[in-house]
């Protein structure tokens, strides 16, 4: 049983990382919808490379809660217009998202409505 | 007398092989620059959707190893790109465009370097390696050679990869390009790699691809660093191990 024990934790300990890295290619996201628009405050907006992290508390019928969003690149907003501090925590913005095909929450962000309006 | 005769003779042989060698040196088209999707003139920018893979000749034994590969990534939508590894020839050359590629033409090597996990090519024109100290790649390597204006790259050492997004291929795969610039009425510049991959392993007959890129002056290439998160994540790992540790 201890042996056990200590395989599950091994096995914890090797997938942690791996779980935490996890990207997602655009083909679990319904690309052909670009109007799906999702407005929250922001907890986390972190451009990388690959997909960028966001997580947005969103209000809605369901509820209040935090919902994680994968979007385009780090490079790809830069080009769009993004810049450093353009998004902060605690800004209420909207994101164009595409929705996921398992209707589940959250989406491949291709574009972001900043706080003062200005859109990439 | 004779000795003179001789020294001049070489010293004009010299002179003349260099200035041959530089005015066709002129003469070749330069790809030096940053170059991306290619856009018809007057035409929107190309949608970007889901690679269409078509019918691709593969013999039945590559087919069951690239269909057992799609079949393990499909459910999850991995992929390298997802990782931060680069896609590897000829991926990384037929997928650049929404990530720019720049050309660094010289006459002895010209760099593609493309933005998407920072790719780079050799292109080797005048030395090239021993065989025997070549290993497989994902980008392979790469020799090129003028033919008039055309740049004709052939790509071998690669690694056997079902994971390209369009091509999978074998390690025996043999890749090559064909490299033309034209010139717009309007000035504006378009690269056309016309592509060939044989693999006699993978493919019954040669497979075909024709890639287009649009010049973009101005731009610049970002830089495309891809695993700081996993380097973050990393040593967060490590300050907790070393805070859990008694003292």
């Amino acid at each position: 049983m201890k042996k056990l024990s200590y395989a599950l934790a091994a096995i914890v300990v090797l997938l942690a990382p791996l779980a935490a890295r996890a990207h997602h290619s655009a083909a679990l996201f319904d690309l052909t919808v670009r109007d799906n628009k999702v407005t929250g405050i922001v907890k986390k907006f972190e451009p990388r490379n690959p997909h960028t992290d966001i997580i947005l508390e969103v209000t809605d019928a369901k509820g209040t809660r935090d919902i994680t969003f994968e979007g385009h690149s780090r490079n790809n907003f830069y080009r769009s217009g993004w810049r450093e501090g353009k998004v902060k925590v605690g800004d209420k913005i909207t994101l164009i998202a595409a929705p996921r095909k398992d209707g589940g929450d959250g989406g491949y962000v291709v574009g972001v409505v900043c706080a003062d309006g200005s859109q990439f | 007398m004779l000795h003179c005769i001789r020294a001049i003779s070489t010293v004009l042989c010299a002179a003349g092989l260099t200035v041959a060698s530089f005015a066709a040196s002129a003469a070749r088209p330069d790809f030096t620059g940053v170059w991306g999707t290619y856009r018809a003139p007057g035409q929107p920018p190309p949608v970007f959707g889901p690679q269409n893979r078509g019918n691709l000749p593969l013999r039945p034994e590559a087919k069951a190893k690239v269909d057992a590969y799609r079949a393990l990534i499909t459910p999850t939508g991995d992929t390298p790109g997802g990782w931060c590894l680069g896609g590897g020839m000829p991926s990384s050359m037929l997928g650049s465009g929404p990530y720019p590629m720049e050309i660094i033409q010289r006459d002895d090597v010209i760099l593609i370097i493309y933005e998407a996990h920072t790719e780079t090519r050799h292109v080797y024109l005048q030395q090239r390696a021993k065989e025997e100290d070549l290993f497989p790649d994902r980008n392979g390597y790469s020799v090129g050679r003028w033919e008039g204006d055309t740049l004709i790259i052939e790509t071998t050492n690669l690694k056997e990869a079902v994971d390209q997004s369009q091509f999978p291929h074998s390690a025996a795969a043999k890749i090559v390009e064909e490299y033309t610039m034209q010139t717009n009425a309007d000035g504006s510049k378009v690269l056309t790699a016309q592509m060939t991959l044989t693999d006699p392993d993978f493919y019954t007959e040669t497979v075909r691809a024709e890639k287009k890129w649009s010049y973009l002056p101005g731009v610049r290439l970002l830089p495309y660093e891809c695993n700081e998160a996993t380097w973050e994540e990393r040593l967060q790992q490590l300050r907790q191990q070393s805070q859990a540790k008694p003292h």
